[in-house]
């Protein structure tokens, strides 16, 4: 399938790769690619790079490259990146005190507890790119049954760790914030840590699955948070 | 080293440097001075390196003890400063002595002080900037008894800069000027019209993140994939609700972005206050050499 972006000039020194189309691995495989393309072949002249769902911003460190680039954009051969095979697994503990919407979020979509769990936690989501917050994960994958509007009245403040439903999307709060999210469960690994290079453990087109954990192996890991594991 | 210690503080006033480029890819803000020509202006007044770390006072009732002699400069909101008590005329250079007590008082015009040190504060850095941010730095605003750091500095004074000029004339524009933001065409042609025609006054729901804007732009655009934000976008959600992103804005958005505001636009912006008056002007970016 050909999948083209179009180059949409922002302000003389910012601008943006688009692609129609809905995010998916494969756009995922494209804009990675020119992410790399970007920071290892055009890095004298791009300030900054950012991605999201079907877009690459860029930001130039002149008028001059991003107009030359514009008119170049489409002769570049850009190979698309392999996206990982690896899983890691996030050990998470649905419902209870750690997920206070699992209870409603299964009775407006008329299910029971136990089986939205089973769909949430047996699908294999997709890392697309870091947003919102520090090391918050936007995860592509949700099954479509889970899918849910975001709360009216944002919550004040959700815990540090909460797995939460959004819209199409899933994703996990690093640190305590106010959100907009359905709190469905919480796990006990660590998202992002400052005091580490890199502060996150994953990297954009890694796979992650979650794990359900009783709430005896919560506490245990709560008192000593461990690293993900890959398999 | 020499510690200046914050007596009296308001929420929300922080350190600020140019912040943190290229971390977006973490999720991490751009962060830094909100007001980039004040913050600028202290450092050359100081003579220091442009990345150098200022306090970034974005109340009135701000107070700061230091415990030995430095210089320090003072821009950005037009406010009443005294020092041990004394009103302070001239607030570009001040001399600083052992334990002398700065004050900042009632703002008359504009909402953000910046206050520069000789050689900046010298708080960690982390991740590149000295920027507060919750998570990344240890505290994510001033306390009351915050203690920071700085070098000591009892030379004479760089005499030649002593008399330049702050104007503040800058930031009281309505103007705001703008690009086409790269959602702008899902707007249809009376909503335009709107945008940029209509003056638009700011809400208090306004902070480091962003600034609201009180009237509402009433629309049926879609909630669309989440996407790059910058500072300076402006986005339109589904209930109308304008958001101009400001300096510690979230790196990605699901909202259309309509709009994003030219750089010093931003800084003119961070200088109002609740309730003032902005209208935005539309400029195509001139990108005259395209054929395409």
């Amino acid at each position: 399938m050909e999948l083209n972006a179009h180059y949409i000039v922002i302000s003389p020194t910012a601008g943006e790769l688009k692609w129609d189309a809905k995010p998916d691995d494969f756009l995922l495989s494209k804009q990675l690619g020119w992410m790399e393309f970007l920071e290892k072949e055009l890095k004298e002249h791009v300030l900054e790079a950012r991605q999201g769902f079907t877009a690459v911003s860029i930001i130039w460190r002149t008028p001059e490259a991003q107009s030359t680039f514009q008119k170049q954009f489409q002769k570049f051969k850009i190979k698309p990146k392999t996206l990982s095979s690896q899983i890691w697994e996030i050990p998470v503990c649905y419902g209870l005190d750690y997920g206070p919407d699992l209870g409603s979020l299964a009775v407006s979509h008329r299910i029971r507890v136990n089986q939205l769990i089973e769909l949430h936690s047996s699908t294999v989501y997709r890392l697309h790119f870091f947003g919102f917050l520090p090391g918050f994960p936007y995860l592509n994958g949700l099954p479509e049954q889970l899918h849910t509007p975001r709360k009216s009245v944002p919550d004040r403040s959700v815990e540090p760790g909460s797995v939460a439903i959004g819209g199409r999307q899933t994703g996990i709060y690093p640190q305590a914030s106010p959100g907009g999210w359905h709190i469905i469960g919480q796990t006990p690994v660590e998202l992002f840590d400052v005091k580490k290079s890199p502060p996150v453990w994953a990297s954009p087109g890694d796979q992650l699955k979650f794990e359900p954990i009783d709430s005896g192996q919560m506490e245990k890991m709560l008192a000593s948070p461990p690293y993900p594991r890959k398999r | 080293m020499a510690i200046a210690t914050v007596l009296k503080t308001g929420p929300g006033s922080s350190i600020q440097d140019l912040g943190r480029r290229g971390q977006a890819n973490l999720g991490i803000p751009l962060s830094g001075a909100m007001d980039m020509k004040s913050f600028a202006w202290i450092n050359h007044i100081l003579q220091n390196e442009v990345n150098d770390a200022a306090l970034e006072v974005s109340q009135p009732g701000f107070q700061i003890q230091f415990d030995s002699p430095t210089y320090i400069a003072i821009a950005g909101a037009e406010a009443i400063v005294r020092l041990n008590d004394q009103l302070i005329e001239k607030s570009n250079l001040i001399a600083i002595q052992s334990k002398d007590l700065l004050e900042i008082g009632a703002f008359l015009s504009g909402s953000i002080v910046y206050i520069g040190i000789k050689y900046g504060f010298k708080t960690p850095k982390i991740l590149g900037s000295r920027s507060q941010y919750k998570g990344l730095t240890e505290d994510s605003i001033l306390h009351k008894g915050t203690k920071i750091q700085y070098f000591m500095d009892s030379e004479a004074s760089p005499v030649f800069n002593a008399k330049a000029k702050w104007s503040t004339e800058w930031y009281r524009e309505e103007e705001i000027l703008a690009y086409p933001g790269p959602d702008f065409h899902l707007l249809k042609e009376n909503l335009r019209e709107k945008l940029i025609g209509q003056t638009f006054r700011i809400s208090q729901q306004s902070n480091r993140m962003g600034a609201q804007l009180l009237e509402l732009l009433e629309n049926d655009l879609p909630e669309l994939p989440t996407n790059p934000v910058f500072p300076g976008t402006v986005q339109l959600t589904s209930g109308g609700k304008l958001i101009i992103l400001l300096k510690d804005a979230q790196v990605t958005g699901g909202y259309p972005r309509i709009l994003q505001l030219d750089v010093e636009s931003q800084w003119k912006l961070a200088q109002k206050k609740p309730g003032s008056k902005v209208r935005f002007k539309l400029f195509q970016p001139r990108i005259s050499t395209i054929s395409r």
